[in-house]
């Protein structure tokens, strides 16, 4: 196979992809590619008709397709390489990569430096293992607005919804608006994970009530969904069978949770961490593979897309003074794990690095459950480095913390730099 | 010409053999049957081959330890073993010996496994042992620390069920059968020319029947036989472990045989990696009632679930993966055991019905025997009838190999040939386009979602669809004609995108 070398080879072109592809345009980095298996750049945000984009970014308050836009259009300004309908098979430490496409085949690259920006996939109803039959009409909320937005088809005319986050809402109310009936929204928490306007705007507004401590214990319908039976959840989550009902729908939807792509990470040997699904990664988004760098939903689940360009330009920099060899490495490493403490999960990053990048990091972790006037804190044993003040906290919302390395001070070899929520 | 066009025309069709059903009972049979020169037909009632148990089971070839001596579970069991090597050569279906242990954790059931030695014994099944903890390591690594012996039975083997029944189908459709799907048998009588069989897609009638119905087996031998037959449909649960954790488990393996509260016993539980790199868990073991009913149900799933959770340590893949990893759960599944009151499979010509000839009653290790049984029981018809020899008969089934199994200069190759090889699918199973219009246009066309799901495992990865159901439903669209509105994911109104969006405006 003929190998083309490049400087950078970004697998993904999503909001992730373009964003840490400028962002190492910018830092002056020319020969990039962006390998994305879709006919079209923007990923998941092309499926996002709705607004409540780009109010931290840009100042507006934009659908998914126009803040796509505006990335689009200023990566067709430069001259970085798109390569779209191709998907990325495999790469390996060595960072080459193999590619896929029916106009150029089989295709190989070396690159210097590789951002993984795969986005995220969605959990499926076999790994929730309801119960039941495997009727038509079972699907996931990315695949209903697909159809929907993308292919002009309607899923279904009486839907059920498991799950009450952003997702779940704003598919919600854009099915009454196609003229289907949402019969509820069951949460199996007590407490929605969306935002506080989505509840307001995309439920109650329609009068589409959500059931809180509930979820769905069983699909009836043997050739096209019949309906669905629901459950109370006790205090441990599991479904108290006293309490369960029919509802009589053609169509459920689920919307409970996504999962990081990572593949091809996994395949290449790249260390994912349990908790958030993403490559482990230190303050630089740099995996255990030196050079290779990973951002966005395919490092761990944002809910705003702001959050995912800024991130995201963060890998593309470090990405460029990879290549251009500006990473400092006069001093030795100076490595602190961090480590989830009391309400807190999936912190990211997992390493910092006191002797490289820059001063300023941006811790980011998931409340593991609701709080009001909280404090979140970084503390290295019983030395506090960084806090801050929350109204509220929940887990549908992802927390940032930033923390300066000069105020560290001295640690030990198997000191951590713990996170955590304290009411 | 389309064969149902031709169908209605005539109105009344005519076979010298039909089979009523197509999993692994009818199938193998059907193709037996295209050895010779007959015209035969297949009736089956799904909107797809092998819609029944041949798609819902452990997917072990069972080396015949387990069936008891003297039956006929045990007697085709080690015969049907013997075949399959052969077979999935023939057909292009892949097909591996990786050999079958069913470990012991207390003394009790390590004399159960040497009742079970002294059974394969007399089974004469190959190389089986009975192994102390120690010889137990050697051959299937290490076991957890309360695991005292084990059987080990070096002939059994794994298979893709579906995946060798359409085979088989589309082997004997290449040798001149012809497959009536969606096709219910709801009658039949005898008449003086044979039997007519009256279905919802009007009259067939045959002078030799086959009776492959699998749980409703019974029903189509009471309808010619005052020797009536019961079939008991018996559920067993399953989980399906994600391809990641592909080569960490090498054997299958089974915990020591347990007694039923309703008669007989089961193999238990099991953990069996498949040849397609997932791993199976399952099953528990239900009495039903609904013959067709293959939704998993709460309570077998949780058993299957807890068994794992608690006894993971006691399997060698435990080693490397300490806890049952709960999120590999990919997905789970049901399937129905046909299992007969007699308890053995009843095979062979009706008593007060002449050629009419039961296949009825074949529980496991009915995916092993069913061959076996098949060949034997269509050479003996064959010497009743007199058949001809089908000259034209090519036992060979050559399908492309798939993408997900080729090398890259393999692929560079394939693509060459045909660039919807560049066109991935499903990312998780790595399917093309190519492969998706082949299944489209094979000799059994696969029409619907699940059709094409069986054949190519395009929708059967760690995202079940999320990402290829679209892309599928528009690539059937496409090439078939069928409106997207009408594509469904497995026949009559399992529609999938039932409506269209509204155009603005219009609400
Ligand atoms: C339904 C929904 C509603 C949302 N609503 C909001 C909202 O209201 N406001 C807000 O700010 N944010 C919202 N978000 C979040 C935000 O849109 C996402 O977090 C963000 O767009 C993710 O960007 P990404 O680039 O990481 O992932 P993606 O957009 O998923 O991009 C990843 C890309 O990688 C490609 N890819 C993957 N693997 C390969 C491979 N092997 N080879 C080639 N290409 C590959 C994929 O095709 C995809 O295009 C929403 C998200 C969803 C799903
Ligand atoms: C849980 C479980 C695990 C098992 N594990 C194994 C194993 O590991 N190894 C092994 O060797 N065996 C195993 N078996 C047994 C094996 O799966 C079955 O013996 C075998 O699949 C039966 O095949 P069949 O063709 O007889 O029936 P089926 O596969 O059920 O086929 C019958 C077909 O007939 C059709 N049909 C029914 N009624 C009509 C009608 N009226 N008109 C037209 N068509 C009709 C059905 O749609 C169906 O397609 C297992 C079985 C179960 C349930």
């Amino acid at each position: 196979m003929i190998m083309t070398d490049v400087d950078i080879a970004i697998v993904g072109g999503g909001c992730a992809g373009m964003s840490a592809a400028l962002s190492a345009y910018g830092h002056g980095i020319r020969n990039i590619v962006i390998f994305e298996r879709n006919s079209y750049l923007g990923g998941v945000l092309k499926q996002c008709i709705h607004n409540g984009f780009g109010i931290h970014k840009f100042r507006e308050d934009l659908t998914g397709t126009q803040y796509a836009a505006k990335l689009i259009d200023d990566i067709v300004k430069t001259d970085i390489c798109i390569k779209t309908d191709t998907i990325v098979l495999n790469i390996t430490e060595e960072k080459e990569i193999v590619a896929v496409s029916s106009k150029e085949g089989i295709t190989g690259y070396r690159a210097k430096s590789i951002i993984l920006a795969m986005g995220c996939r969605e959990r499926s109803r076999g790994e929730l293992m309801i119960p039941g039959s495997r009727p038509a009409g079972v699907l996931t909320a990315g695949v209903a607005q697909r159809y929907m937005n993308i292919e002009g088809y309607l899923v279904g005319k009486k839907v059920f919804i498991l799950g009450s986050g952003d997702i779940g809402l704003i598919m919600a109310r854009q099915f009454v608006l196609e003229g289907a009936e949402v019969v509820a929204i069951a949460e199996v928490m007590p407490y929605s994970g969306g935002l506080a306007r989505n509840i307001v705007q995309c439920a109650e507004d329609f009068g589409i009530p959500i059931y809180y401590n509930t979820t769905v214990t069983g699909i009836v319908g043997k050739k096209r969904v019949e309906g669905v039976f629901i459950s109370d959840v006790d205090e441990n989550r599991k479904p108290v069978l006293s309490t369960e009902r029919f509802v009589d729908c053609d169509t459920l939807m689920l919307s409970v949770g996504l999962i990081p792509e990572n593949e091809i990470a996994f395949k290449a040997g790249i260390k994912l961490s349990e908790k958030t699904g993403g490559p482990i990664v230190d303050d630089m988004l740099q995996t255990d593979i030196d050079g290779i760098f990973s951002c966005g939903n395919c490092l761990h689940v944002h809910d705003l897309v702001d959050f995912v360009s800024i991130e995201s330009e963060v890998a593309g920099k470090n990405s460029a003074m990879y290549i251009l060899d500006k990473i400092k490495k006069d001093k030795k490493p100076l490595v602190i794990e961090t480590n989830d403490g009391e309400g807190v999960s999936g912190t990211v990053p997992h390493r910092i690095d006191l002797n490289k990048g820059e001063e300023e990091v941006t811790l980011m972790f998931r409340p593991n459950s609701k709080f009001r006037s909280c404090t979140a804190t970084a503390r290295i044993n019983d030395r506090i480095i960084s806090s801050k003040k929350m109204p509220v906290a929940v887990p549908g919302e992802m927390c940032e913390l930033k923390i300066n390395k000069n105020d560290f001070g001295p640690f030990e070899k198997n000191d951590k730099l713990t996170v955590e929520i304290i009411p | 010409m389309d064969r149902n066009i031709l169908f209605f025309k005539t109105g009344v069709s005519m076979y010298d053999a039909i089979v009523i059903g197509s999993g692994v009972s009818g199938a193998s049979v059907a193709r037996e049957l295209s050895r010779y020169k007959l015209k035969i037909a297949v009736l089956e009632k799904g909107d797809d081959v092998c819609s029944g148990t041949s798609k819902g089971n452990s997917a072990v070839v069972h080396s015949g330890y387990d069936a008891r001596y003297g039956t006929n579970k045990a007697h085709y069991n080690v015969i049907g073993n013997a075949m399959y090597d052969n077979l999935c050569h023939e057909l292009s279906v892949p097909f591996v010996r990786n050999g079958t242990i069913t470990y012991a954790l207390s003394e009790e059931e390590v004399e159960k496994l040497q009742e079970l030695t002294e059974n394969a014994k007399k089974n004469k099944v190959p190389g089986v042992k009975l192994l102390n903890r120690k010889e137990l390591e050697e051959v299937g690594g290490d076991f957890g620390a309360e695991v005292c012996g084990g059987l080990w039975a070096p002939t059994g083997g794994v298979v893709c069920p579906y995946n060798l029944v359409i085979a088989m189908c589309e082997n004997a459709a290449e040798n001149g059968v012809e497959f009536f799907l969606n096709t219910e048998v709801n009658h039949i009588e005898k008449e003086a020319i044979g039997y007519s069989i009256k279905t919802n897609r009007g009259e067939f009638i045959s002078k030799i029947v086959f009776n492959c119905a699998g749980t409703h087996a019974d029903e189509m031998n009471n309808f010619v036989s005052s020797e009536k037959l019961k079939i008991i449909p018996r559920k067993g649960n399953y989980l399906i472990l994600d391809r990641k954790l592909s080569g960490k488990v090498k054997n299958t393996i089974f915990q020591a045989p347990k007694k039923l509260p309703g008669g007989g016993h089961t193999k238990g539980m099991v953990m069996v990696p498949t040849v397609d790199g997932t791993i199976i868990l399952g099953c528990d073991s239900t009495d039903v009632d609904d013959k067709d009913d293959v939704s998993t149900t709460r309570e077998g799933i949780e058993a299957v679930y807890q068994y794992f959770s608690e006894n993971w340590k006691n399997f060698p893949v435990s080693r490397e993966i300490p806890e049952f990893p709960k999120k590999m759960i990919i997905s789970s599944y049901a399937g129905l055991r046909a299992h007969s009151v007699t308890d053995d499979f009843i095979i062979g010509e009706v008593k007060d019905a002449e050629g009419f000839f039961n296949m009825a009653g074949i529980e496991s290790p009915g995916l092993t025997a069913a061959p076996a049984i098949a060949a034997e029981l269509v050479s003996e018809v064959s010497k009743k009838y007199i058949f001809e020899i089908n000259p034209a008969f090519n036992p060979l089934r050559k399908i492309p190999k798939q993408f997900r199994d080729m090398n890259d200069e393999e692929r560079i190759k394939a693509l060459e040939r045909d660039k919807n090889y560049g066109k991935i699918i499903c990312r998780c199973e790595e399917v093309t386009k190519a492969e998706i219009l082949q299944a489209i246009n094979s000799i059994i066309p696969a029409k619907s979602v699940n059709a094409i799901k069986m054949r190519t495992r395009a929708g059967m990865g760690r995202c079940q669809g999320g990402y290829c159901g679209p892309e599928i439903v528009s690539i059937i669209s496409e090439e078939t004609g069928i409106p997207i509105t009408e594509i469904t994911l497995s026949g009559e109104d399992s529609f999938i995108v039932p409506y269209e969006t509204c155009i603005p405006g219009e609400i």
